[in-house]
């Protein structure tokens, strides 16, 4: 079964979040649909990565993280002690704001999750590695150097490079934590073309500060806001992207996609 | 026109401080390479046996000793201090348990080297019987490197950038994998630089091995339980006991040798840890 029936792949349903006592994110309520792009945007510090982080948890990795409330991956809830988290971060994948290849071989990067998945088998890796490596565009540019340093290669191409590394893995959602803040922008428009084309296979969720990029790749946007400073980040307006940049229904929204603040 | 001259004269002073203690090292080295290097190169010295009672008398089984006791406490050290790096950068939460272990080893490693070997002589030669042999000093060695082993190992790896652990744990591994498959190959080049002043160390202990490894030998040691005379302590030995005439030969030359093991041990871990770093396709700087 994809989603929860209702074509949802993620949802996320009163969610509070916490780094120790400080409260990062309160009430937040989101669906995922599957195969479609959904976009969080907001300014500095609304708690949109860390919205992000939740859906793999990677927030467990910070000493005192802790979240209230229903994640669910087809329909079953992962924010329990119990959930195999490992599981979890092999079918929700993440791409990270930096790029962020290991310092080894092109080859080696893309073929560290399935080694981790206990594949050996020298062609089933080797097939792995080229299939990932062109479903990120990046085959045709180092086909001929996969035993080179993937920190040799341009900003653009490392994080390429990484979305291969995630491919590798065969997840079914892919989280993007501003994929394409640090680098070009024609490396960016190959990431935001390659997202369009990924689109088809992946539930994929983007973070970005950018709102023209949300405009283009996305088709669902949730807009999110920290009101006064110390207080958590809420969900202002989550719909259609389309709506949401034409015809915004909270001021807030507008005032924030018009540039007149954040 | 005022700060220009303050910013010369700055540059005066700290470019001469720079060339003093340039020129401080100058000065020991050829003083010592001065009066020892030619017995140092000498074959009837640096592979000869030592003399009793009579000029002559070489350091080869000396040299052998101390090489020997660096590798074996190296052997013991290493594992037990990038162990406990790993423990202290990727395990232990930072609190007051952390502090109070770093409290103990900064102790550790300001206790004068004596004070190891009485305790090493207590506890390795006496208690445990093994009598003066290479394995007591080389545990006594290894307690006493333990602090600098460990806080270099624990730097280099809290220097593994935090994006390459997040990288590794978003792809499904756990934390041992992410450890021994990304952080501790890109903390290795660090963690060998790391080993080269303990090294260094090592070969010039003298007071910690004259109490547990021994002071003089004829033969050549090969168990870990043989007796050993490790150079320094054997310089020490000559010079204090002087009973060969040509004592200050032994001492000028064995010094030189000394000096040349420890730049060829520190040059070649250099080289090595050059070499891993290329081959791992690490950026480093060394």
């Amino acid at each position: 079964m994809i989603g929860d029936g209702n074509g949802n792949k993620m949802r996320v349903k009163n969610l509070n979040m916490y780094y120790g006592d400080f409260k990062a994110l309160e009430d937040i309520s989101l669906n995922f649909p599957s195969q479609h792009i959904t976009a969080l945007i907001g300014p500095s510090g609304c708690g949109k990565s860390t919205l992000v982080r939740c859906l793999n948890r990677m927030n467990d990795l910070i000493e005192g993280s802790h979240m209230e409330g229903e994640i669910t991956l087809d329909d079953e809830n992962i924010n329990k002690s119990s959930y195999d988290v490992i599981s979890l971060r092999r079918r929700v994948g993440m791409v990270f704001q930096r790029p962020n290849p290991f310092p080894k071989s092109i080859y080696e990067n893309v073929a560290y999750g399935p080694r981790l998945g206990g594949i050996k088998d020298k062609e089933k890796l080797d097939f792995i590695v080229e299939d990932s490596l062109k479903k990120s565009a990046l085959w045709d540019e180092v086909k001929k150097i996969l035993k080179e340093s993937g920190q040799k290669l341009s900003g653009g191409q490392q994080q390429r490079l990484c979305i291969a590394r995630v491919m590798a893995v065969k997840p079914e959602v892919i989280l993007f934590d501003e994929p394409c803040s640090a680098i070009d922008p024609i490396s960016t428009q190959k990431i935001e073309d390659l997202m369009a084309e990924l689109k088809k296979n992946f539930t994929m969720v983007i973070v970005t500060h950018n709102m023209q990029q949300a405009a283009r790749v996305s088709d669902y946007t949730a807009f999110m806001l920290v009101q006064e400073q110390g207080e958590p980040g809420r969900i202002i307006e989550f719909g259609d992207t389309n709506t949401m940049f034409t015809n915004p229904s909270d001021k807030r929204t507008e005032n924030y996609i018009t540039g007149r603040f954040g | 026109m005022k700060a220009g001259r303050a910013d010369r004269i700055a540059t005066i002073v700290f470019w001469s401080i720079g060339l003093v203690s340039m020129a401080i090292l100058a000065f020991i080295i050829l003083e010592i390479f001065g009066r020892g290097l030619v017995t140092a190169v000498s074959p009837s010295f640096f592979a000869g046996q030592p003399a009793t009672n009579q000029a002559g008398g070489g350091v080869g089984p000396m040299i052998v000793s101390s090489l020997y006791l660096a590798a074996l406490t190296m052997l013991i050290s290493l594992p037990v201090s990038i162990g406990a790096a790993i423990y202290m950068a990727e395990y232990a939460r930072e609190g007051k348990f952390n502090n109070f272990i770093r409290f103990c080893l900064d102790s550790l490693a300001t206790l004068p080297s004596i004070v190891f070997g009485i305790f090493g002589l207590t506890l390795f030669v006496v208690t445990f019987k093994w009598s003066y042999c290479l394995l007591a000093g080389a545990f006594t060695l290894a307690l006493l490197n333990l602090p600098i082993l460990l806080r270099g190992a624990e730097e280099s790896i809290k220097q593994v950038p935090q994006t390459y652990r997040e990288a590794s744990m978003s792809l499904g591994a756990n934390r041992w994998i992410t450890i021994k498959k990304v952080v501790l190959p890109s903390a290795m080049p660090g963690v060998i630089t790391g080993t080269v002043l303990p090294i260094g160390r090592i070969m010039g202990e003298a007071a910690a091995v004259i109490y547990t490894t021994g002071l003089f030998i004829r033969a050549i040691p090969l168990s870990p339980f043989d007796p050993a005379a490790p150079l320094a302590g054997y310089i020490w030995y000559a010079q204090t006991e002087a009973t060969v005439p040509d004592y200050r030969q032994i001492v000028n030359g064995g010094a030189a040798i000394l000096l040349i093991l420890v730049f060829l041990i520190n040059f070649s871990a250099r080289r090595f840890a050059r070499f891993y770093a290329k081959r791992k396709q690490l950026e480093v700087k060394l």
